[in-house]
């Protein structure tokens, strides 16, 4: 029996759409009405880093005043001289230029002139709204200026039941704050076998991080869940001058995860990178949603994202890059590779990249099919056939992921998922520290 | 009969004078009092009286009535540029020019004889072309072909004539087929009101060493142009076909939705080069598919610097194991203009590739898109694609975005992309005029050098042409 | 009849893109040798090693090769692998996204070699001490910021891990670092001692040879083997270069 669900349509968005019947513009999700509200999560933090429920907001106000210090409205006599401007090209040009629905709305943002307009969430305000819900509390990390702040965060799935993170960093200016977020299934929830896998339950997180001058974060969010439930990953980041975020993601587990990831590069030299490392097996959904704009001068940033496809997985990843007027020395790059190992899968990729200002450099690149040929023959000399490379390819995700992890949970949550892919992979890798 | 008046635009300063100049050759016009126009808008009677006039089949005029249908039931895409400049109540669907078809260019007309000897098609129909077509307003006024490839049992007439012809079954069996009236609201607008086009026919193993060229020149203000071209070459045949477009600019919109069919068959290989440079009072939106059987091949080669709105994504429909599709495309867009182009592919059987270089440019305000999709069905084990795009970005208010979707349903495929986007280097500028030549001629220069891969690919007289146009273009952008 | 060679190949013929590259090739390696394979640049020396290990970049147009009893010129790569055959790469290929751990343990796995993660992991990580290597690089990814002595240790930690009967050491490269070159000699001896190896090393350094006892050398021009003779000729070349076999080959 099929029970109700609630739907979110055109959730994760990418900004400037393409046709329709590509289906890649945005992703539908369907949470099932019957689960619970049950958040389990546990938070590792210094208790000094414990910051109050607005502090996020407060923090985006202060850098509204500066920002407008830095950036005053034009004056009536700008704004008379730019209308007569426009008016005049209108008439040299049959209209002025028509511009696509995506276009007025960029520039109805930009003319907004505030920082919470342009603020945005990966997976859409109204996903983020129904994690904010779901979530009931709110986890506020916060570093004082030039403090060093580590916490963690585990979130648990819940059998029929919706768990959910809302978790805001608020990083002053020159602290330092590192953010490892676990998604993962415990040990002793045992699969439910038999049971209808999309209604297992839900996970998520919504994290806004808010790094001011100088800051640096670093969040590594690792999803290692049970198959059966739904993950949610939603992020939205705001950089200030030279503020750097750098995000790593592995998606490892679960039935279906939906990533998105939206950053303003607001502060002239800040940098955002993101990396991200996937696993499609059986019939898993894999759905990313990026969306970088550049607003300060000299921004950078860089999207990264690796992945394999086995069996029939499904996987789509939008990304999109907008190098916004104003953005002048800007650098975005982004870059997929993904590597196609059976017949059955199915590969959506749509890089953007947007630009509305000539001194930049974007830059992207997508390489998507088989194991390359010299690798092919490499592995081959070493006695693995094109199957057992591709298998290779495969569970190397997992295992770097593991090699990879920034904390111990994050290690753990991974080989236990390694280990029920795998059995013996715990061997080979929990103890991989003991071999230095 | 009444006087032809000439009006020829011309322009004060330097600055404007930019974007009036460099189209200034296609600028001209003639008033269109002696052409027979139907009511603006459109509706059952208009579609019925353009198919009486023309005397078509009764299948064609069902066709029309019912993409009439479809075309009042779909939406506008919602992802492109804007189209609300077009009022489609008031465009002229139907123009008929003062004359028949001809077959010399002594008896068409002074005045449409003048125009087509402005923009150099009789010369160059002397010259390397062995036929051409030209179409005015909505019907053809001259086509003709050499006596050596007709003997050859190459077909190449107006599409029209062909409904009546020894073709007329084969035409009916393709037509709208690569393009269904269903596709979207233009191709269904092109289904109802179509009018005019070549068919162009090139039996088995037939190559046709020269080029044949048809070209399409709006003149009537306000109407719209809905020419169909069909073109089939049989397996092992070769072919090269060349589009021209132009138009004189008014104040109100043109619409030219165009529609384009190719068929290629098993080792046949079709090259189809167009240069557009509609003016910027134009909306293009203009379809163009091709279908490759095995080991078929065909090359886009594709200009587009006219228009005030463009829609354009030639679309190549790999069929057959080892077909292949070469997609080559330059877009140049100025003041005023929002040009949406690109390519789609469908890499539908086994072995075949594809590969997609493109160049955009834009400058003063102009908004360049390139758009694309590269579809790999389960069928394309063993197939390859890459595309590449680069984009130049003259100016900071100008606008360029890059759109390409992918979406691979196949294992043993390869697709690769790449693109990128920036503007001149400075170190390139500052190296050139170290050399003594002036900014501005070094701009052009190395504008010119990011259009080279592109424009060397561009049949000769319009590399020319198109050179010509970015040096005017250039002129003034400096300072 | 089976030969009572390990390695012989018979009027072997390659092609690349349908250019000939090496022409009638007779080769004969009985087992528990060391056989040295030189010539000038471009003559055809690591075609031949990847040929003999069944690269599908090159085409076999004649010929035959056998191993170890068997017919394997039709045999792909892999097969040739789990048969007992090695090639090293002169340039070996870098992985990203596989751990060499991993790829290792899926090379030991691909043999259908029973071996515990656990037992697997020491022995990995005894070889490496061996080779005089940082057991860290065990957790990165294959090749990916190597050394070039780096990438060259792990070519020999794979040449002990799967001990095979043959092993063709491609080391034309004569832009060996010393540390690559002692990384390399340091592989064969410990491959000779521990499991008397066979060797055919294709190389034109003969500073390499340095320790080991050579049976016998091939010189290759222009795609033929054009002499053969007991280590003595090494010297010969060191000495003379092998214009020699150039003009014998000429004269042709």
């Amino acid at each position: 029996m099929k029970t109700k669900q609630t739907l979110i349509e055109r959730a994760a968005a990418m900004p400037a759409t393409t046709w329709h019947f590509l289906n890649m513009n945005d992703v539908r999700i369907e949470i099932p009405e019957d689960l619970a509200i049950a958040p389990k999560v546990r938070v590792f933090e210094p208790w000094a880093s414990h910051g109050s429920r607005d502090e996020f907001e407060n923090a985006l106000a202060d850098a509204q005043e500066a920002w407008e210090l830095e950036h005053p409205e034009p004056t009536a006599e700008e704004q008379r001289a730019r209308a007569e401007l426009l008016e005049a090209e209108a008439d040299a040009t049959y209209g002025g230029t028509a511009q696509s629905n995506y276009q007025v709305q960029a520039d109805a943002i930009e003319e907004a002139r505030s920082l919470s307009v342009a603020f945005e969430h990966g997976m859409g305000d109204e996903v983020a709204a129904y994690l904010r819900y779901a979530a009931e509390d709110r986890v506020v990390i916060s570093a004082g200026p030039g403090e060093k702040v580590n916490a963690q965060v585990l979130v648990s799935s819940v059998q029929g039941g919706v768990s959910v993170a809302a978790i805001d960093v608020v990083a002053d200016e020159g602290s330092d704050v590192e953010l490892s977020v676990v998604v993962d299934s415990e040990q002793d929830a045992a699969a439910n076998a038999g049971a209808d896998r999309a209604s297992q339950g839900l996970v998520g997180t919504t994290v806004r991080v808010f790094a001011d001058k100088d800051a640096r974060v670093r969040v590594e969010r690792t999803q290692a869940l049970q198959e059966g439930f739904t993950d949610i990953d939603d992020m939205g980041l705001f950089a200030g001058d030279r503020a750097r975020i750098d995000v790593r993601q592995a998606v490892l587990g679960g039935s279906c995860a939906y990533a998105g990831l939206a950053g303003d590069l607001r502060g002239s030299s800040s940098r955002i990178e993101v990396e991200t490392r996937y696993l499609g097996r059986a019939e898993q959904v894999r759905d990313f949603n990026y969306s970088l704009r550049h607003h300060g001068a000299k921004t950078r940033c860089n999207l990264q994202a690796n992945g394999v496809l086995a069996d029939k997985s499904k996987k789509t990843l939008r990304g999109t890059i907008d190098l916004v007027r104003g953005c002048k020395g800007a650098e975005g790059s982004e870059n997929e590779t993904v590597l196609l190992v059976d017949e059955g899968v199915h590969n959506k990729t749509v890089p953007v990249i947007l630009c509305n200002e000539d001194d930049v450099a974007g830059n992207h690149g997508a390489t998507i099919g088989h194991i390359r040929d010299e690798q092919l023959f490499y592995l081959a000399c070493r006695g693995l056939a094109q199957d057992a490379a591709e298998r290779m390819f495969a569970s190397a995700i997992v295992e770097q992921a593991a090699l990879d992890a920034g904390s111990a949970a994050a290690r753990e949550a991974v080989v236990r998922l390694g280990e029920r892919m795998s059995p013996g992979f715990a061997e080979l890798f929990e103890g991989a520290d003991d071999d230095r | 009969m009444a006087e032809n008046t000439i009006i020829v635009t011309t322009s004060g300063k330097k600055r404007t004078q930019v974007a009036d100049v460099d189209r200034g050759m296609y600028d001209f016009r003639y008033e269109d009092a002696d052409a027979e126009k139907l009511e603006a808008g459109l509706t059952p009677e208009i579609v019925r009286e353009i198919s009486e006039r023309k005397g078509e089949p009764a299948w064609m005029l069902e066709h029309r009535l019912k993409s009439l249908e479809i075309y009042n039931s779909i939406e506008m895409s919602d992802w492109g540029p804007s189209i609300d400049g077009l009022d489609m109540d008031n465009i002229v669907t139907y123009v008929k020019p003062n004359t028949d078809q001809k077959s010399d260019w002594d008896s068409v007309p002074d005045n449409i004889k003048d125009t087509f000897d402005r923009l150099g098609i009789p010369e160059a129909e002397r010259s390397y072309l062995a036929g051409v077509g030209a179409q005015y307003d909505s019907e053809l006024v001259y086509h003709s072909m050499q006596e050596s490839a007709a003997k050859m049992g190459i077909v190449y007439s107006g599409i029209e004539e062909a409904l009546h012809g020894d073709y007329a079954d084969l035409i009916q069996s393709k037509f709208m087929t690569l393009i269904p009236p269903t596709d979207h609201k233009f191709a269904a607008l092109h289904g109802a009101v179509w009018s005019g086009g070549s068919f162009v026919y090139v039996p088995k193993g037939v190559r046709l060493d020269y080029p044949l060229q048809s070209y399409f020149r709006l003149n009537a203000k306000g109407a719209g142009q809905f020419e169909h071209t069909l073109i089939i070459v049989e397996d092992d045949a070769d072919l090269h076909f060349i589009e021209g477009c132009s138009a004189p600019k008014y104040n109100v919109a043109n619409l030219h939705a165009g529609a384009v069919e190719l068929f290629v068959g098993k080792r046949a290989h079709l090259r189809y080069s167009t240069i557009e440079n509609w003016s910027k009072n134009m909306y293009n939106l203009n379809t163009k598919r091709c279908r490759c059987d095995e080991e078929g091949q065909i090359e886009w080669i594709s200009g587009s610097f006219g228009s005030h709105v463009g829609y354009l994504y030639p679309m190549s429909i790999l069929a057959g194991r080892k077909a292949q599709a070469s997609f080559t495309g330059i877009t140049f867009a100025g003041s005023g203009q929002n040009l949406d182009t690109g390519c789609k592919v469908v890499l539908g059987a086994p072995e075949t590739s594809a590969s997609v270089e493109t160049k955009g440019i834009s400058k003063d305000g102009g908004i360049q898109t390139f758009r694309s999709s590269v579809v790999a069905t389960p069928a394309a084990k063993g197939s390859r694609c890459s595309v590449s795009c680069q984009s130049l970005m003259l100016d900071d208010r100008s606008r360029s975005d890059t759109i390409p979707a992918m979406d691979i349903r196949c294992k043993n495929v390869d697709i690769g992309h790449e693109a990128t986007i920036g503007r001149i280097g400075d170190d390139k500028v500052f190296y050139l005029m170290s050399r003594g030549i002036g900014e501005e001629e070094a701009r052009t220069m190395i504008v010119n050098g990011f259009a080279e891969p592109i424009s060397k690919e561009l049949p000769l007289e319009y590399a020319v042409e198109m050179n010509n146009l970015i040096k005017l273009e250039m002129e003034g952008a400096i300072g | 009849m089976a030969s009572s060679f390990l390695l012989s190949c018979r009027g072997l013929s390659a092609a690349a893109d349908e250019t000939p590259i090496l022409h009638d090739v007779d080769l004969e390696v009985p087992a528990g040798e060391v056989h040295v394979l030189m010539g000038p640049n471009g003559a055809g020396k690591s075609t031949l090693g990847h040929v003999l290990m069944g690269d599908p970049a090159y085409s076999v147009t004649s010929g035959s090769v056998e191993f170890d009893g068997a017919d394997i010129t039709e045999l792909s790569p892999d097969k040739r692998s789990r048969a007992g055959l090695f090639l090293s790469f002169q340039a070996p290929v870098e992985i990203p996204g596989v751990p060499l751990r991993s790829f290792l343990r899926a090379m030991v796995e691909g043999r259908g070699q029973k071996m515990k993660n656990k037992e697997f992991r020491k022995k990995i990580k005894e070889l490496a001490q061996t080779l005089d290597m940082d057991p860290a690089y065990l957790d990165r990814e294959l090749g990916v910021g190597f050394s070039g002595g780096e990438k060259k240790k792990v070519e020999m930690l794979q040449l002990l891990l799967l001990e095979p009967k043959l092993a063709i050491l491609d080391e034309t490269d004569s832009g060996l670092d010393v540390d690559a070159l002692s990384v390399v000699s340091r592989g064969m001896e410990l491959y000779r001692e521990q499991c008397d190896g066979t060797l055919l090393i294709i190389t034109h350094n003969t500073r390499i040879l340095e320790h080991l006892n050579v049976d016998c050398v091939h010189v290759m021009v222009s795609g033929r083997l054009v002499a053969a003779g007991p280590s003595g000729l090494i010297d010969e070349i060191d000495a003379q270069g092998f214009e020699r076999f150039e003009l014998d080959n000429s004269a042709e």
